[in-house]
């Protein structure tokens, strides 16, 4: 067989649009009788908001405000539509969208946000997902903060531990982190000679933008096209609706090309974050180092709202013991609402966080039994035939036992150490 | 309302601006040229770097009046009788190039690098695009694409 891009160096197809500067991103387009589009903002975590837009109409040059009255269907979200295109009633995190702001130029859009009158209600917020867990915290969806609850139970722990020669148990907690992609989010947006409503976006989903649009304003999905301009970057953070709907809801009822650029400030209020997590391990070995069991509770703070929590934390439950084969295994993961700013995908996607965990652990067990922490390593890291906590069996393509070998010897470590 | 005149790619323009107006949006919004990307607005990305006088700035801390007289040149500009700029054709060639936003400006620093400095360390050449950040993080393939840019440059 003759392939032809295996095993070559193929030029990216977009590489010479995008090192002369040609490369489409939607920010790049102007298209006639242009009118734009900001989004005001909760300034408040939590509480009850009301809005009094009549002064901002009066501006010259404003076309329209959009609020939460002008959607027909006010939600969307990937998993769990728990998100609402203008928030109606209660804000859950600073930078939920009130109101669509559409004027001749930006500036207009400035003015016109300043002299809309914000009223909140204050409410008792909830930022610790630790406390969301309790009975008595502040409700973020009026019901329990708990969105998702994942379970591992293999062997027996309890039992499993009083056998063990070592035993660690820490907390470790990791912090939220935003993807910070170059391209801050923009789109144009404009109803066609047909009557379609277009939106051109940088979007890791077309296809579920177009039905989220396509739900929000009630229209056949047929009716919609979203046009994927380049992408600069996205990690995660596109997968997401930020100002789709925004965007198509103004043109439809303006019938005049809307175009919305964020700016790097609005950008980190509008899109997920990487779940902050707090994670509980309690690991154990025997003498020779052979683990023999592993306890965690994963708790992600998923923020205001789901996105993609259920399968972040499930994947983060999943690969909790990291790649090293553990008889007896008992993991919760949780995904909890807090009135954070809302957490989901990015890169590793649930998977990244556990290592900060489970590999100190599995540092700390070395420690504690005088062993090198290459060698904890390599009595228990999983090789072809290995069963996972989940009970898989891997049957092909796990060669890391190899691949920390390689590394090892690449390492200068041990070297150093002898000479100190 | 101010009057410039700037040349921009070898062209000259002359343009009534508002007073208020950043050379970044004299450059997209009046003239077109629409590789002069923006990703943060205050200095610190480096998406929008142009060449001015020879030197590269941040043209989102550029007012527009303060480019009267000036001589800028932007990505669009280095593509000389529709051959890339070396630096442009390494890019491509070592697999630089990722999302894209950041390229222009990362290639008008190194640009502007080579242009006083042909034979750069690798020190050098670190610091010269220390000032555009990439997230997808293609550091390395910069440098890699800079020495790639050399060897074409020499003729190799």
């Amino acid at each position: 067989m003759v392939l032809n891009v295996v095993g070559k160096r193929v030029p990216r197809i977009d590489a010479l649009s995008k090192v002369t500067g040609r490369a489409i991103y939607p920010q790049d387009i102007y298209m006639d009788n242009m009118a734009y589009g900001k989004t005001l903002r909760s300034e408040i975590a939590h509480g009850y908001v009301s809005l009094d837009t009549s002064e901002a109409e009066k501006i010259d040059g404003v076309l329209r405000i959009f609020t939460y009255k002008d959607v027909p269907k006010n939600e969307h979200g990937v998993v769990y539509k728990d998100h609402e295109v203008f928030i109606s009633k209660k804000v859950r995190r600073v930078g939920d969208p009130l109101a669509f702001v559409v004027a001749e130029n930006e500036k207009i859009c400035d003015l016109a946000l300043e002299k809309i009158k914000v009223t909140y209600e204050e409410l008792e917020g909830v930022f610790d997902p630790v406390e969301a867990m309790k009975e008595d915290a502040p409700k973020v969806h009026d019901k329990s903060n708990v969105l998702y609850h994942f379970k591992i139970r293999k062997g027996n722990v309890e039992e499993a531990f009083k056998r063990c020669y070592a035993i660690v148990e820490n907390t470790y907690k990791v912090h939220m982190v935003d993807h910070a992609f170059l391209q801050p989010e923009a789109g144009v947006a404009y109803v066609d000679e047909e009557g379609n409503i277009v939106v051109m976006v940088a979007t890791q989903y077309p296809h579920y933008d177009r039905e989220e649009i396509a739900n929000a304003l009630q229209v056949p999905v047929e009716r919609v096209r979203v046009i994927n301009t380049n992408v600069g970057g996205a990690f995660g953070a596109r997968e997401d609706i930020t100002l789709q709907i925004h965007l198509a809801l103004a043109a439809k009822e303006l019938k005049r090309p809307i175009k919305t650029v964020y700016s790097r400030e609005e950008s980190f209020l509008a899109h997920c974050k990487r779940h902050a997590m707090v994670m509980k391990y309690k690991t154990g070995a025997d003498k020779d180092g052979k683990l023999l069991a592993m306890e965690a509770e994963i708790i992600g703070d998923t923020g205001a709202y789901a996105s993609w929590a259920a399968n972040v934390m499930r994947k983060a439950g999943v690969h909790a013991t990291g790649p090293y084969y553990i008889p007896n295994v008992k993991v919760d993961s949780y995904a909890v609402y807090t009135n954070n700013p809302f957490a989901g995908a990015m890169r590793g996607f649930g998977a990244t966080q556990v290592p900060i965990a489970h590999e100190q652990q599995m540092d700390m067990l070395a420690e504690k039994l005088g062993m090198d922490p290459v060698t904890i390593r390599l009595k228990n890291i999983f090789k072809k035939g290995s069963v996972t906590a989940t009970g898989q069996v891997l049957t092909e393509g796990v060669p890391l036992e190899e691949c920390l070998i390689k590394a090892i010897e690449g390492f200068t470590f041990n070297i150093k150490r002898e000479e100190a | 309302m101010i009057d410039i005149r700037l040349t921009v790619n070898g062209k000259e323009y002359s343009l009534s601006i508002e007073e208020d107006k950043r050379l970044i949006d004299v450059l997209r919004e009046d003239l077109g040229f629409i590789g002069v990307m923006e990703g943060c607005g205050e200095g610190e990305c480096g998406a929008c770097t142009v060449i001015m006088d020879g030197k590269t700035v941040n043209s989102c801390l550029v007012m527009g009046f303060q480019a009267n007289g000036k001589n800028i040149i932007t990505i669009e500009g280095l593509a000389k009788d529709g051959k890339l700029d070396p630096v442009q054709q390494a890019f491509i060639d070592v697999g630089a190039v990722q999302c894209g936003f950041c390229i222009p400006g990362a290639i008008l620093s190194i640009r502007a690098l080579l242009n006083e400095n042909p034979k750069p360390t690798e020190e050098e050449i670190r610091e010269s695009i220390s000032g555009n950040l990439c997230r997808c993080t293609g550091y390395n393939k910069m440098l890699e694409a800079v020495e790639r840019a050399r060897r074409y440059e020499n003729g190799a």
